[in-house]
């Protein structure tokens, strides 16, 4: 090992940062590495009146909004491929709980990247003259984007305003004890997302040994310079996948969907698999092994491909 | 062969639309069948970027979704999502595919809500990358089903950018797409007035009339000067269709249910 000091630290510990009222943002997208378990720990916890920066979170979103814990949203799109719209999610909009701001992805990742790049706004060529930037949501519609020429006269941008996250939990592939975080396959948003946050709590399926990482540094996606935590919880993205390492649980997020259509229903999935288990392993153990087992994919293809299913 | 699909018909429309070495923004359903379908036909040189940040996959099977992980085998280039959105505003995406909630003559589209932006009826699942794709593809192709409760004379939420209130707006909004190109339908494939921007009638499938298309729109859609009839799906589209790239019929039903 090399000497320096572990950014490894318990669960709890590490979403002490979170507190309520703060601003959230969270990695991954469709039915990928999104950090579940640290989204299951942060409602087991009761987390409240959280403001969501997302872009593509789907599962967080609609798990954080069925457990009562968001006020707020600024994202592009929360959906699920394959089963339809987050339905907890959109309860609480149409019902007025929760107060939403739209960007296209792109607008909404210009947006974290102007803070993450310490920049006062960043110009970008969509959302121009549509209702995302005409029709005010909760923010003051001239604070979130302005259509302006640019300086040196060759043309007209949408400007969009800094959205600098208080957290951002993140899950990954792999990590060292320093907090250099890999991740294998799509990286959806976390470069941008880590860059933007004030403080940045990373969950990953591994911890290596120091001198892993500098063997193929180019799989890098987050130096330790970015990173405050590092917490080692495999399958810590279930019931969504890690590529290389597992596919998300289709039968399990079905289980989710058929419940979310009501609110009683899901909290008792909630209370089955968030609250009455006392952690991460309980909940694995819940789960049962055979069917975490039946997830892991081929390593060479990254997937388990139809026929070779685990039987 | 057994009798065509509309969904077959819409398949082949769509693969249609791609000209042999376009790069295509592709995501998930019946564009990514017909971008595959295009790919083994007429278009094999055309490159297939992702939302995800997956570059010109070549997957074994067809996938269940842009965050498929079977959607990244055999890719030349995997990023993430800003390194494929930021491919569309540096010019360097030809087409995109894009399906909504409504859309009205101008071809601008609503994936936000239905009612009133705050509090409303239907909370639909946002822009995603829809907005992005309009406002910067060089062109994009708009799928969606024929029926009053798609083709609205007035959106509830302008989400995406089609010609805006029409002539000359997307060059005034700076926008660098030229904007939507076709909308296919399960009825008949519609374009654009090159002159008024305002939607049109162009091909009908076979069996279908005039009458039943303008029933079924909520707004008074122009008729192009030179109609036709679709052309059918060949034999050879049909079994790629039907046998090699979507055999479980996920995205395109090969019997009108």
């Amino acid at each position: 090992m090399r000497s320096g000091i572990s950014k490894i630290v318990p669960l709890e510990a590490a979403l002490s940062a979170v507190e309520d009222g703060m601003s959230l943002t969270a990695g991954g997208f469709a039915h990928s590495h999104q950090p579940m378990a640290m989204t299951r720990a942060l409602i087991r916890r009761g987390v409240r009146r959280l403001t969501l920066m997302g872009v593509a979170e789907c599962w967080v979103a609609e798990f954080l909004a069925a457990a009562g814990a968001v006020e707020k949203a600024y994202f592009s799109n929360f959906m699920f491929e394959g089963f339809g719209r987050c339905r907890r999610f959109v309860e609480g909009v149409e019902t007025g709980r929760i107060a939403t701001e739209d960007h296209s992805h792109f607008g909404m990742i210009c947006r974290l990247q102007a803070a993450g790049l310490g920049l006062p706004f960043m110009p970008l060529r969509a959302m121009t003259a549509t209702d995302i930037v005409e029709v005010a949501g909760f923010e003051d519609i001239t604070q979130k984007s302005r259509f302006i020429a640019s300086p040196f006269g060759n043309g007209r941008v949408t400007a969009v305003s800094p959205l600098k996250p208080d957290v951002a939990i993140i899950h990954a592939a792999r990590a060292d004890a320093a907090g250099n975080v890999q991740l294998f396959g799509a990286t959806s948003v976390i470069e941008e997302q880590a860059r933007a946050a004030s403080t940045v709590i990373v969950s990953v399926e591994e911890i290596v040994e120091a001198d892993v990482i500098p063997r193929q540094p180019e799989l890098t996606i987050l130096p330790a310079l970015l990173v405050d935590a590092v917490v080692h919880l495999p399958f810590g993205a279930h019931p969504t996948g890690v590529f290389g390492y597992y596919e998300h649980d289709a039968a399990y997020l079905g289980e989710y969907y058929a419940a979310s259509r009501r609110q009683d229903s899901t909290d008792a999935f909630f209370r089955r698999w968030i609250h009455d288990q006392a952690d991460h392993w309980s909940y694995l153990d819940a789960l049962l092994v055979s069917r975490l087992l039946a997830l892991r994919v081929d390593p060479a293809l990254g997937t388990i491909m139809t026929g070779q299913r685990h039987v | 062969m057994s009798e065509i699909s509309r969904d077959e018909f819409m398949a082949v429309a769509a693969a249609r639309e791609f000209r042999d070495g376009d790069v295509a923004f592709i995501g998930t359903g019946l564009p990514m069948v017909a971008a595959y379908l295009a790919k083994a036909t007429h278009a094999p040189r055309v490159k297939l970027v992702f939302e995800s940040g997956i570059i010109d996959a070549a997957p074994r099977e067809l996938a269940s979704g842009v965050g498929d992980y079977r959607l990244a085998y055999g890719s030349p280039k995997i990023a993430g999502m800003s390194y494929a959105l930021s491919l569309l505003q540096g010019g360097r995406i030809d087409i995109g595919f894009l399906g909504t909630a409504e859309i009205d003559r101008f071809g601008n589209l609503n994936s936000t809500v239905i009612g009133p932006y705050r509090q409303p009826r239907v909370r639909l699942p946002g822009s995603g990358g829809a907005n992005d794709i309009a406002s910067m593809a060089g062109r994009f192709v708009v799928i969606c089903r024929l029926d009053r409760r798609h083709f609205v004379e007035k959106l509830s939420y302008l989400t995406t950018p089609g010609f805006l209130s029409g002539p000359r707006a997307r060059e005034a909004a700076a926008l660098p797409g030229s904007g939507p190109s076709r909308v296919i339908t399960d009825l008949a494939v519609l374009g654009f007035d090159p002159e008024t921007k305002m939607m049109r009638v162009e091909e009908l499938y076979p069996g279908v009339t005039l009458e039943q298309v303008h029933e079924r729109s909520g707004f008074a859609l122009g008729v192009a000067d030179d109609i036709a009839e679709a052309l059918a799906p060949t034999d050879r589209q049909l079994h790629l269709l039907r046998h090699v790239i979507d055999p479980d019929g996920r995205y395109v039903v090969a019997a009108n249910v």
